[in-house]
């Protein structure tokens, strides 16, 4: 498959070919993951800006592991040591960016749409790593990554996403996709954090997690912001844990072989309980690994296109 | 002295529309009739030489009285880099408007009648449209002292409002209310809880959720629309309801007149225009408060236009410099310039397309506005001040930064063709405008 894409902003404009060629490329990416020596000539030359206006430990260093594993080179632009302090506009940053000629921007931003502004304004490719409330769409291919690995296929399986599911881009972008999988979603949180308006997402929402959980293959826990709790959208962490938390005893009610996510970092003992995060059950630290050959995928198929066959 | 013939002349205030000759003299309309031939133009004016008397041709345009817009921010004093008075009367001019009511949130807010006259004395330097200064209801739009009220009517205010920001403390709104008793403006509300509205930047609903925008419920205006009808009732104040966007607050209103309450509202041409679907993420153009409607609120918007429960449009023009609007969607201001671009959107959408006859169109932007606020104007009759229109409904324009009088640039017609212009303006019986520029005034 010939990829035709500049900019990876979204899944809304992704077809499931497109998905799946994506997870198709990250399953030779993740062998190099395991080689005593991961480093490759494929990208030598192309430069990778990180332009992160958003505190982000994982995102960062999982896609500069991956442009370095490639062997672009990464300029981290991150907001406490630049001119954005200064009040330097996104149009003024993306303008200096444009005039350093760089091959690819990864940019996460707390503004809704601040990806696609960018990638409207450069003619470099811009990789979404997260906006807003938006999207975050590599976080949902990693997931895909990993429920495919662990499950083999998306038809027909039932995955339940659970939390704040107003605010997330994570849930969010993993819905559209799911869809187009063939998947089967349920989303489910209190409804001051999935609103009705949720129901332009077109799947099945519940306010009772433990009538959702029977027969799920995959149940994915969200980040709880625990501010929201102070902004007046849930009583107490507590109720909320008692009602949304995943635990072993409450897993159970799958019974099966469910698969429990979280995208990190996760509250412990508030939308996860210690027990089953550390699990057999769990899946978080292979997401991990995932997120770095999804990447990988994503740069190459991005800004790798016409070069040699990546896996040497 | 005017002569323009075989018109058609639409005067919602006496009820006409049809073919005539309009004649001018020192500034006024001196009459109005069919077919008029030399010598009666001549007995009219008590002239003998006809050369004296400019004629101009109507056939096929329209001529309307001088469109009177209630809403508009020309940001003088304070933020004159994206607008001033003299840029948006010009602009006001070149799009139809001879009177305008200019909005008090400048830098300072028009809270003293030194202010008000500022304003009223910058609009008669620029010598275009007439400008009408909005005072603010409280004292640095604090929402805790009333300001001068008679003071500043004084120096010219025709109303008060907060707008921008809406007056939170429902006790000072009623004292408000209460108090411009006195001075026979009403009280322009600007209804927005802000608790509700909090910082989100677009309609509430499917659509926002999809975009990840912070949503603005309906109930955010709505709920202090029917606060505000509530205290207009109780205290016998005077109110006027700015930029309504919603179906609850149209029905709100209806209730309200058909209780005897003094209310009148308006609406604005992109909330009938444009709707919830047409936002998008880099659009920061369509990103104006109250935000965008649902088509729903949309069709009861046009329902309160054709059963008169909306009183007027108004454009709510607010001007925006590029760079402030080149930015994410969330993080651009609220506005949408107007005043250039909105007769002929109003005219080739709404007009054309059926949802309001011309008649309305006029009526709801010269006479209803002029009778609320007690302006001279918002008609032809015979005696009045020759604010006047010359309207081509085939005129087609593509709207250009370079084209538009206004400083910004924050259109959402920018690129596109419009039909439907005025072609002249005059006021007082000056002409101000032909073909699309402006007259530079001795």
């Amino acid at each position: 498959m010939k990829w035709k894409h500049k900019d990876l902003l979204d899944l809304e404009n992704l077809t499931a070919e497109e998905i799946k060629h994506i997870l198709q490329t990250a399953i030779p990416m993740k062998e190099i993951l395991r080689r005593p020596i991961k480093k490759l000539p494929t990208l030598r030359g192309k430069s990778v800006v990180l332009l992160f206006y958003e505190p982000s430990t994982r995102t960062r260093t999982s896609f500069e592991s991956a442009a370095k594993i490639l062997g672009a080179d990464t300029t981290n632009f991150s907001v406490v040591q630049s001119s954005v302090n200064k009040g330097e506009s996104l149009l003024d940053t993306a303008k200096t960016l444009q005039a350093m000629n760089v091959d690819l921007v990864i940019v996460r931003h707390s503004s809704s749409g601040s990806a696609e502004f960018l990638a409207d304004v450069l003619n470099a490719g811009v990789i979404n790593g997260g906006d807003g409330q938006h999207a975050h769409p590599t976080q949902a291919l990693l997931d895909y990554f990993t429920i495919q690995d662990r499950l083999g296929s998306f038809e027909g399986k039932k995955i339940v996403i659970v939390g704040d599911i107003l605010h997330s881009r994570v849930a969010r972008s993993n819905v559209l996709g799911l869809k187009k999988l063939g998947a089967e979603v349920a989303l489910v949180g209190p409804p001051t954090l999935l609103p009705p308006e949720m129901s332009y997402l077109g799947v099945k929402t519940s306010h009772d997690l433990d009538r959702e959980l029977p027969g799920a293959d995959v149940v994915m826990a969200l980040r709880l912001q625990l501010e929201r709790q102070q902004s007046g959208l849930f009583p107490s962490i507590r109720e909320y844990s008692k009602l949304y938390g995943l635990n072993q005893e409450r897993i159970q009610r799958t019974e099966k072989d469910t698969i429990v996510m979280h995208p990190g970092p996760m509250n412990r003992g508030v939308e996860i309980a210690s027990d089953l995060a550390d699990s057999v059950q769990s899946v978080i630290e292979e997401q991990v690994t995932n997120g770095v050959a999804v990447r990988m995928a994503l740069i190459y198929l991005l800004i790798g296109g016409g070069v040699a066959h990546v896996v040497d | 002295m005017l002569w323009i013939k075989n018109v058609t002349v639409i005067d919602p205030a006496q009820d006409l529309s049809g073919l005539r000759d309009v004649l001018v003299q020192e500034g006024k309309i001196s009459a109005i009739g069919e077919n008029f031939q030399v010598r009666d133009v001549q007995t009219i004016l008590g002239i003998e030489q006809i050369e004296k008397v400019k004629q101009i041709e109507g056939t096929g345009k329209y001529l309307f009285p001088g469109l009177i817009d209630v809403h508009v921010h020309l940001r003088e004093p304070g933020q004159e880099n994206k607008e001033d008075i003299r840029s948006g009367s010009r602009a006001a001019v070149r799009g139809g408007f001879t009177s305008i009511l200019a909005m008090a949130n400048t830098a300072p807010v028009i809270d003293q009648r030194a202010l008000a006259e500022f304003v009223r004395l910058q609009g008669q330097r620029a010598g275009m449209a007439r400008v009408y200064p909005v005072a603010a209801v409280t004292k640095g739009f604090k929402g805790q002292e009333l300001v001068e009220m008679m003071d500043i009517r004084a120096g010219g205010a025709v109303g008060f409002s907060d707008d921008g920001k809406g007056i939170q403390n429902a006790e000072m709104m009623r004292l408000a209310l209460e108090y411009a008793k006195m001075t026979g403006c009403p009280i322009i509300s600007h209804c927005e809880d802000s608790d509700l509205a909090g910082s989100g930047s677009m309609r509430r609903g499917e659509v926002s959720a999809r975009l990840g925008l912070r949503g603005i419920p309906a109930s955010a205006e709505s709920v202090m629309v029917a606060r505000d009808v509530l205290l207009a009732g109780e205290t016998g104040g005077k109110i006027h309801i700015a930029h309504v966007s919603t179906k609850q607050s149209v029905e709100i209103i209806r209730t309200a007149k058909a209780m005897g309450i003094d209310v009148t509202c308006e609406v604005n041409p992109h909330h009938l225009l444009f709707t919830d679907q047409d936002v998008t993420l880099t659009g920061t153009s369509l990103k104006v408060n109250p935000p965008l409607p649902s088509e729903e609120d949309q069709d009861a918007l046009l329902q309160g236009l054709a059963d008169g429960t909306i009183d007027m449009l108004a454009t709510d023009h607010a001007p925006h410099t590029w760079e402030e609007k080149a930015k994410p969607f969330a993080e651009a201001p609220f506005g949408i310039n107007a005043l250039e671009t909105v007769l002929a959107a109003v005219w080739q959408n709404l007009a054309t397309g059926g949802k309001l006859t011309s008649e309305q169109v006029v009526k709801l932007w010269s006479v209803n506005p002029a009778r609320r606020f007690g302006l001279a104007g918002g008609t032809l009759q015979t005696g009045a001040a020759a604010d006047m229109v010359l309207f081509d409904s085939e005129y087609r324009e593509t709207v250009t930064a370079d084209s538009l009088e206004s400083k910004a640039q924050n259109t959402p017609f920018l690129g596109k063709e419009l039909k439907g212009f005025p072609i002249m303006t005059w006021v007082g019986g000056r002409l101000v405008m032909e073909n699309r520029k402006i007259i530079p005034q001795k």
